[in-house]
């Protein structure tokens, strides 16, 4: 019986896999498009980068609109940061990545949802 | 989001343009009209609250919280006393020693960027938990990190500029090139005039003259008192002389944002 459970749930476990691995993807081509629109300049890879108002004041405008509200909110989801800015969810999720690879940003996935948020605590 | 108070934060470019005085008193008037409010010396680089205010009962500074030595709470000082009016009046004082000066000026990115977060934190701590309605941040004038800081965590920010040529052209570009990057919404306040504004005319003139510079309305015009002046910073004229004219105009000015809803 416990045995029919299991094999019933594994499909259902793939389907989610599918789902998790084409969200990922979606983001990926989100910040790629969002790169070319941008020009790859505003793209600095840095690890653990402090996002400090000198910095906040030094990026571009569509950028910094994004970082001030993560900053505002502590810890947020694309859908609640783009709720803030009043854009597309789609393109909030395309600014967040970028600042997350920009280091600016730590994103954690809990679930379904990935949350985005400044690291104070163990910087420095 | 519902907002239940607002962050002011008191701003300019160049020093000696009255923010501490401002500052105090608008926060005096607040009080006077029933508000719980908190004033906040953000100045680390020269601290003035402590001798405005005369208190010596500090338990801990700014400073200590921003380093994240101790709570808020510990910081506050509770004035209500001495003000004798409706309202509540808290502050929270930076530390004026030389020591703290200099280590506050040696802070790296990584801590003015926790800072940053300290600051940010006070929305929940102090208006929506302990229900202030207004948090008063005095402010270093220029682009220092602790002003910007300040700015950044406001809900409005009160710029007090003069006639100086120098303060007028900082001024216009601090809205350009600081405020409207951090789309803060922002009031200016002419201090220290010396042109006749006693007519309605003579006002108008005056504020129509200012909007053509900074291109945002103006939220008050004060004209240069020799009352304030005399004061040597040790008056808060709001308790003190509450028929002055200087307590009117600054009555004025607390009434415009009250009124203002964000």
């Amino acid at each position: 019986m416990a045995k029919q459970e299991a094999l019933g749930k594994k499909p259902m476990q793939v389907l989610e896999k599918i789902r998790e691995n084409l969200e990922k993807l979606n983001e990926k081509m989100e910040v790629m498009i969002e790169l070319q629109k941008h020009g790859k300049k505003d793209l600095q890879p840095m690890p653990d980068a402090p996002l400090d108002v000198m910095t906040l004041l030094s990026m571009p405008d569509h950028l910094r609109k994004t970082a001030m509200t993560v900053c505002r909110l502590g810890r947020a989801t694309a859908e609640e940061i783009a709720g803030q800015t009043h854009r597309a969810r789609a393109v909030e999720s395309a600014y967040l990545n970028q600042l997350v690879i920009m280091g600016y940003l730590k994103k954690e996935r809990k679930g379904r949802k990935a949350y985005f948020y400044v690291e104070r605590e163990n910087q420095g | 989001m519902t907002l239940v108070g607002k962050i002011i934060a008191v701003h300019s470019y160049k020093g000696g343009t009255g923010k501490t005085i401002l500052s105090v008193n608008l926060a005096a008037a607040f009080v006077k009209h029933g508000k719980k409010v908190c004033l906040l010396d953000l100045d680390f680089r020269a601290p003035s609250l402590s001798t405005i205010l005369k208190d010596e009962k500090v338990e801990c500074w700014l400073n200590d919280y921003l380093n994240g030595v101790c709570e808020i709470d510990k910081v506050l000082v509770d004035l209500t006393d001495i003000t004798k009016d409706a309202g509540k009046f808290f502050v929270g004082l930076a530390n004026p020693s030389t020591e703290a000066i200099r280590d506050m000026s040696a802070k790296d990115r990584k801590w003015e960027m926790r800072a940053l977060g300290r600051l940010l934190a006070l929305r929940d701590s102090l208006l929506n938990e302990k229900g202030f309605d207004y948090l008063i941040f005095d402010t270093s004038p220029g682009l220092q990190y602790s002003s910007i800081n300040a700015i950044v965590s406001a809900d409005l920010v009160l710029v007090a500029t003069t006639f100086d040529r120098s303060d007028v052209d900082g001024t216009r570009r601090m809205l350009r090139e600081l405020y409207d990057l951090f789309e803060k919404k922002t009031e200016v306040v002419l201090n220290k005039v010396l042109h006749d504004i006693s007519s309605k005319a003579g006002k108008e003139e005056m504020q129509t003259m200012m909007k053509d510079i900074y291109q945002v309305p103006l939220l008050g015009i004060i004209p240069c008192f020799c009352d304030v002046l005399k004061g040597e910073g040790n008056i808060i004229f709001a308790r003190e002389k509450p028929e002055h004219p200087f307590t009117k105009i600054l009555d004025e000015i607390a009434n415009r944002i009250d009124k203002n809803t964000l």
